[in-house]
């Protein structure tokens, strides 16, 4: 099958944030110039245009890049991938650092939706997450946003140190309150080789125990289908018509392109991660040496199995239908036996063609991936 | 045991050897050991001894020369007997002075004492500041059951906080030995060793025995060669033997040509014969250890016997382990590598047995727990298999209503309670000797655990020797830990087999959701049994992984549950953000855990850690404190 999606890395950040992980530099706009050169010729690497139904400007902070650089990468980029009739372009923002200039940009080049890291609507919460942002900045973005007629997702982090449910439904109202298309909830993760990991291990931090953990998630669950929103991954809602169709490709095991520091491109079976660090990435595309930094390889079976258990992160689920069609594998075959344990144990439901998470499988969904793989 | 081959021997001198002139007159040969607790010094005293006499030299000397295994050298104590060969002129005279090394443990007390046979003198070595410990007074007595010359020394004299006249005091009271005949010395810098080797000579009475009588030698101990096969150390009695000869094995009644005959120098260093009085070893083309039987006793194939030397007895396995290997697989691996230590070491012995819940496995028989540790460490040391092992458990007699009468060595055997008629378990006679201060501290740990109080000793005015008899079940769990933890580390033990006595014992089952696991099964007293289940729940609680579902855990007698806990099913178990990135990351992740399960035994749809199946020996006592 021909990928039809494509990820654009944007590296850049205005700083870190403490518990982030991504492959990001933060104050080194500096690095912009080199950064287009180095994606223009991974693009052409591609050798023909790719045209694509999905396309994800996603970082760091593309709007970080100023805007003629922006409109640079992004006539490069749609060279190369040209977007077929209707197709979906996300774009990542800071709520900090975009204005309405930038914003009537966005939807010249035809950017179709906004995802904004807004995180939170508590000033301490941002406080505490090193957000650069202010609350009200969320609600100008938004505003301006809609009324150039460009949907908005907004990402929202929960379980933070010290927070409580009814802080929590405080931000989940908030956020509602601004009409989004598409909302995001995060919990809170500590990552190893960030300042919140070592701030967890000398004690300075404290994560949501588990069962506050889980009454957190639960109330975004019933918050925002209460509010209309369609509860359709695991950490995704979206009213009806604007799911994040290009995000569905990744956990329905579609192929996908990419390009830029630490992207993951998933093509003829491989998954290639290219390298993690923004100055490796562009000292070996500048040096036409390939950027790739890891690469898995998975038999035909693995791969049927790893489009299970991400399958299964939909809540829509599986097909045994289009299972069949995708994988040429029967999911019976594959995994008959430990579904219907699942089953048994109502973590599961199966209609006889559809098996889907129920909730208490939607709390625990990442103990059944060691069963299934 | 086994052992590692001692170095091949050192190249010959061309000359010939002093051996071709004839026996030595027994007049002028020693046959001794060294006896003390642990860490008083033995090795280094052998180490200097066998420098003084030039055995070997300043410059080849290892440390701790004899202790050549290196499982002994990491731990510090003699696991395998020795003998070595000393040549020394004394006022004038050549004697030759036979050093064998004795185990230090208790868990190989017949080895000793088959040792001990051969000796007609015995260093006992005190260190100056530890003064008197447990297994002084056991290797003691033993030297002294056997008959043997006491030379009393003092180590570590050297030492700032040398409490010479005290510890003086403490051999007197404890074993009668007269203060004015102890010695001093310091094998750490030498001082006064040379005095030992006279008062061995002067002390030690040479060895009896006729060269010309028929052979009779006493095998106290074997080694595994990997080239040669088993090479047999034997003390000559009577007679003598030679390269060449046809010999038999009384006990195992097995014969063998004497391919080749020497003394440890300390190297292997060959001898046309060996005469009586003369400690030595033999090699004879023997491929396991196992046909060769410590104790038994060595004469001619042919020709005139001797009588079988008295005290032979097979070994005797006091603690018992469940081994089994994690990944059903390495079954046939692991008893290869059995197999293999076996060789080396007939002391211990092995046999198959299935557990439900562990699959194929083998139930291994040990002298004791130093020796369980032992064998453990070269099993993963040697073989490269992930085992489970259940916890140790000793040998009961069970004599059922319909008057049969059985031998179990593991828990899972123990019949039904209305089965059994008489439930008995072996009783040990323990001897702790320990300071004062803390004598309050053991006598309530032994009377927790039911201890018969024998007796109370002082050995000193600060001290002294408790005496109690206790169920070796209780000693072989943890007795040692819990002394050590009272007595912070200054109070030492040493037990002894006394026999089997009715106990009201239970076989006390671990249900986990619902489902006995055989291999969680344990034997206690009736009245610990609450405690104890309780203990070990609770353990397992800790242990076991959380689950999609609950898993309730029981402890039964029976069909009666005597304690409950519910591990909780988990709660959430879900990373928010997956995207293009993560996938592969996440996949590899679950791949990993996924390997982790496979490390743990399922049982139903439990998957139980292997640490977990240990849990058992928690005794619920640190809870009740």
């Amino acid at each position: 099958m021909v990928p039809r999606s494509a990820y654009l890395h944007v590296p850049f950040c205005r700083h870190r944030c403490g518990y982030c992980n991504f492959a990001v530099v933060a104050g080194r706009l500096d690095l912009a110039r080199r950064y287009l050169a180095a994606i223009e010729r991974e693009l052409s690497w591609l050798e023909t245009p790719r045209p694509v139904e999905t396309l994800y400007f996603g970082g760091g902070t593309p709007t970080q890049l100023l805007p003629a650089d922006f409109a640079r990468l992004a006539e490069c980029v749609l060279k190369w991938h040209p977007l077929l009739p209707g197709a979906e372009w996300t774009v990542e923002a800071n709520p900090a650092d975009i204005n309405a200039e930038y914003l009537r940009l966005l939807v010249q080049l035809g950017v179709t939706r906004l995802s904004l890291g807004s995180q939170s609507f508590s000033a301490h919460k941002l406080k505490l997450l090193e957000r650069d942002h202010a609350p009200e900045q969320i609600a100008w973005v938004v505003a301006e946003a809609q009324s150039l007629g460009l949907p908005v997702s907004l990402d929202l982090i929960f379980a933070t140190p010290g927070e409580t449910l009814a802080e929590w439904q405080v931000d989940l109202t908030a956020a509602l309150a601004l009409g989004p298309q598409h909302i995001s909830t995060y919990e809170l993760t500590f990552e190893k080789g960030t300042n919140f990991w070592s701030r967890r291990l000398r004690g300075e931090l404290v994560g949501a125990d588990e069962e506050l953990q889980r009454a957190m998630y639960e109330l975004a669950i019933d918050t925002l289908n209460s509010a209309g929103f369609e509860h359709y991954e695991v950490s995704n809602y979206a009213l009806p018509g604007h799911r994040s169709r290009h995000n569905e490709t990744y956990w329905m095991g579609n192929e996908y392109l990419a390009a830029g520091p630490g992207a993951a491109r998933y093509l003829n079976g491989v998954r290639e991660t290219n390298h993690r660090s923004t100055t490796t990435y562009l000292k070996r595309m500048l040096a036409g040496e390939s950027p790739v930094a890891e690469r898995d390889e998975l038999s035909p079976e693995g791969r049927a199995r790893e489009c299970l258990v991400f399958g299964l992160r939909r809540l829509d689920g599986v097909s045994r239908h289009a299972f069949q069609e995708h994988t040429s594998f029967s999911l019976d075959e594959l995994a008959g036996p430990k579904l219907r344990e699942f089953v048994q144990l109502g973590l599961l439901t199966d209609d006889g063609e559809c098996i889907k998470l129920t909730r208490e499988g939607l709390m625990i969904c990442d103990a059944l991936g060691p069963a299934l793989l | 045991m086994a052992s590692v081959p001692p170095p091949s021997p050192a190249p010959q001198p061309a000359k010939k050897k002093k051996g071709v002139e004839g026996p030595r007159d027994p007049k002028f040969i020693r046959n001794f050991s060294i006896v003390a607790h642990i860490d008083h010094g033995k090795s280094t005293l052998a180490d200097r001894l066998l420098e003084l006499t030039g055995t070997y030299s300043k410059r080849e000397m290892k440390e701790q020369m004899l202790d050549d295994m290196e499982l002994e050298r990491q731990r510090g104590i003699t696991i395998k007997a020795r003998a070595v060969s000393m040549k020394y002129v004394y006022q004038g005279q050549e004697f030759e002075l036979n050093l064998i090394d004795t185990p230090g443990h208790v868990d190989f007390q017949y080895e000793v004492s088959r040792s001990l046979a051969c000796c007609e003198g015995a260093v006992l070595l005190v260190d100056a500041f530890q003064g008197v410990e447990a297994q002084t007074m056991a290797n003691a007595y033993q030297a002294i059951e056997h008959d043997l010359e006491i030379v009393p020394v003092i180590n570590k004299i050297d030492l700032v906080h040398a409490r010479i006249d005290e510890v003086k005091q403490e051999m007197e009271q404890t074993l009668g030995i007269d203060p004015d005949i102890v010695l001093g010395c310091s094998g750490k810098t030498g001082l006064k060793c040379d005095e030992v080797l006279a008062a061995v000579i002067d002390r030690v009475p040479a060895p009896a025995g006729d060269p010309n009588a028929p052979l009779q030698a006493m095998v106290f101990d074997s080694v595994y060669d990997e080239f040669r096969g088993a090479v047999t150390y034997v003390r000559i009695m009577n007679g003598t033997v030679k390269k060449g000869q046809r010999i038999r094995f009384l006990q195992a009644g097995t014969t063998h040509d004497v391919v080749e005959l020497g003394q440890l120098a300390p190297q292997r260093t060959q001898r046309e014969f060996l005469s009586a009085g003369q400690v030595g070893y033999l090699i004879c083309n023997i491929k396991s250890l196992g046909h060769v039987h410590i104790g038994d006793t060595v004469t001619v194939a042919d020709g005139e016997q001797a009588e079988p030397l008295p005290g032979y007895h097979e070994p005797q396995r006091m603690v018992f382990c469940g081994l089994y290997p994690s990944d059903g697989q390495d079954f046939e691996q692991l008893r290869e590598a059995l197999g293999k230590l076996s060789i080396n070491d007939p002391s211990f012995d092995f046999e198959p047995e299935t557990s439900d819940a562990l699959g194929f496995g083998f139930r291994c028989g040990f002298l004791g727990l130093l020796h369980m540790e032992i064998i453990q460490q070269r099993l993963e040391g040697e073989a490269d298999i992930d085992l489970v092992q259940t916890a140790p458990n000793v040998t009961y007699r069970i004599t059922k209503h319909d008057g049969e009468e059985i031998e179990v060595h593991t828990p899972q055997r123990v019949p039904d309670l209305g089965e059994i008629a008489e439930f008995r378990q072996p009783i040990v006679r323990v001897n702790f000797v320990l300071p004062t201060d803390y004598i309050g501290g053991i006598m309530k740990l032994c009377s927790d655990r039911r201890g018969t109080f024998v007796r109370q000793e002082y050995l000193s005015p600060t001290r002294a020797m408790l005496v109690y008899d206790l169920a070796l079940a209780d000693v072989v769990y943890d007795m040692h830990d819990k002394l050590k933890s009272i007595t912070r580390g200054y109070g030492t033990m040493d037990y002894e087999l006394r026999g089997y006595e009715p106990g009201e014992l239970v076989r006390l089952d671990i249900l986990v959701k619902n489902e006995r696991i055989d291999a969680l099964s344990i034997v206690c007293d009736k009245r610990d049994a609450e405690t104890r289940g309780r203990a070990v729940i609770k353990k397992l609680k800790t242990e076991i992984p959380r689950h999609m579902f609950e898993v309730p855990l029981q402890a039964a007698i029976g069909t009666r549950v005597i304690a409950r806990e519910t591990i909780s099913a988990m709660r959430k178990n879900v990373i928010a953000k997956c995207y293009g990135g993560d996938i592969s990351r996440k996949r590899k992740l679950m791949e990993k855990q996924k390997e982790g399960k496979k490390r743990m035994k399922s049982i139903g749809s439990v998957d139980i850690p292997q640490k977990a199946f240990l849990a058992v020996l928690e005794t619920g006592e640190d809870d009740k404190r």
